[in-house]
């Protein structure tokens, strides 16, 4: 039987098969390979939780627990299945009142990062020194910045910038602001600032604005650990030290340009 | 019959290669060929493309309605790449990064709708596998030659091993310098020219009168 292959029946028909088998083909394949790919998802993210914390080490070294609390800083759920399912989706689980937060052995927190860059979702993760003030590293990363200007937070030259600048200014949350043609030698807000990427300005506000927005959550968390710290350890740390020197000076920084 | 399939596999290597020959798939070529490993990974990927499309579509010639036979070439093809994809983040997660955005577009890689549409319809399966395996070979080994001028001299590495010691750079104290410019994709641009006149210059049948 000979069949007319440019008959409209037949084309409908055969578009029609086709898609489905294509449709089962790659819905299998993906089926099958999602738990392969999951682990290498949450492989990257203990990759940079430990690289925030400039560590070389293995995520389970470097990290004593991964924990979830509330907007109240309590503690919900120490289930580290759970730390991770929220960390899939962390702008999901902070509308719901739920925070990942990751404890380093050497009493510094890690905190991921998520908000909106110019064309996609950005992310990161964020290092605390004990004082829960100091930043002790960044990582950045993004789906689809444009490179060589908004891609440039991935970078870590930009990153480099945030060790040692801190969240706090007394006792107010300040978070981190990315400063358009950089931070002025002048400025008050000296230890809240960071050079913005030039021509990358919508990529720099969305990251000031997706600091702000994650950390603020932690605000009540930090002021509980930060007291508790203080409290606990009489003598100063020298890392405290050094964060205290630093507001000092900065402090003198203003006071001087005042006059 | 044997020495004729084999010259469906050995002649896009060189004689006909498509991308110094026949000028296509520049665009990929320049993209991912900074670092070795991501070159080999994208020839890769694209050979297997290229030889299950050309299979694929040498089965279905007869059947395929001329009327939507490109856009039934474009479902296969984007159906391969999708599964390429899947398997290159399941099992080699760090160079699927790397090639990011790459991969997706093997879809668009005019080699593969190039072969498929010139030489699948027309043959027969075996004949189009062989044909898709050396032209995605062809490709690859053009993007493998690029990446390693780009890689030896843009980053003193080849395979992320170091080959050009620390020692001799300028900022330790040394004589030379990376070539940063080689990192830029003006540069595969330039090299891939350079492959061409080398080639051209030894295939004399090619040189346009």
């Amino acid at each position: 039987m000979k069949v007319n292959t440019n008959s409209n029946v037949y084309i409908i028909i055969y578009s029609v098969v086709m898609v489905v088998i294509v449709a089962v083909l790659l819905a299998l394949a993906a089926e099958s390979l999602k738990p392969l790919q999951s682990e290498n998802i949450l492989n990257e993210k203990k990759t940079q939780i430990v690289k925030a914390l400039g560590e070389t080490a293995s995520y389970e070294e470097v990290v004593a627990e991964a924990a979830l609390i509330d907007a109240d800083g309590k503690l919900v759920d120490t289930v580290t299945k759970n730390v991770f399912a929220a960390l899939q989706n962390v702008k999901g689980s902070r509308a719901n009142g739920l925070f990942p937060i990751f404890k380093a052995k050497n009493g510094c927190v890690v905190v991921p990062l998520s908000g909106d860059g110019l064309w996609g979702p950005i992310w990161g993760y964020v290092a605390l020194e004990k004082d829960m003030n100091t930043i002790k590293g960044i990582v950045l990363d993004h789906k689809g910045e444009t490179p060589g200007l908004g891609a440039e937070i991935a970078n870590d030259n930009h990153q480099k910038q945030y060790k040692g600048k801190t969240i706090f200014k007394g006792k107010k949350f300040m978070g981190i602001t990315l400063v358009k043609d950089g931070v002025k030698s002048d400025s008050k807000n000296i230890a809240h600032e960071v050079d913005a990427i030039s021509g990358g300005t919508m990529t720099s506000d969305g990251v000031t604005n997706m600091i702000k927005n994650s950390l603020e959550s932690y605000k009540s968390y930090f002021e509980a650990n930060k007291a508790e710290v203080e409290a606990v350890v009489n003598e100063p740390v020298t890392t405290e030290a050094e964060g205290a020197e630093d507001e000092k000076s900065n402090d003198k920084n203003t006071e001087n340009n005042g006059k | 019959m044997a020495s004729k399939s084999l010259k469906n596999l050995t002649a896009p290597l060189s004689g006909n290669n498509p991308v110094i020959v026949q000028i296509l798939g520049i665009c990929s070529a320049l993209a991912v060929t900074v670092k070795l490993k991501p070159a080999i990974v994208m020839g890769l990927s694209v050979m297997v493309v290229t030889a299950f499309a050309n299979l694929v579509m040498s089965l279905l010639r007869k059947g395929v309605p001329s009327r939507i036979r490109i856009i039934v070439q474009l479902v296969v093809i984007a159906a391969l790449v999708i599964l390429v994809d899947q398997v290159l983040k399941a099992y080699v997660y760090d160079v699927s990064k790397q090639l990011s955005v790459y991969v997706g577009l093997i879809i668009t890689n005019c080699i593969v709708m190039g072969r498929v549409e010139a030489f699948a319809l027309q043959n027969k399966p075996w004949d189009s596998f062989l044909d898709g395996i050396g032209n995605g070979a062809g490709y690859g080994l053009i993007l493998v030659i690029v990446a390693f001028f780009r890689e030896l001299l843009g980053s003193g590495t080849l395979f992320d091993y170091e080959i050009i010691p620390k020692d001799w750079l300028i900022k330790n104290g040394g004589v030379y310098s990376n070539c940063s410019l080689m990192l830029n994709p003006a540069m595969a641009l330039i090299i891939v020219g350079c492959i061409i006149w080398v080639h051209r210059s030894f295939n004399k049948d090619l040189q346009e009168k």
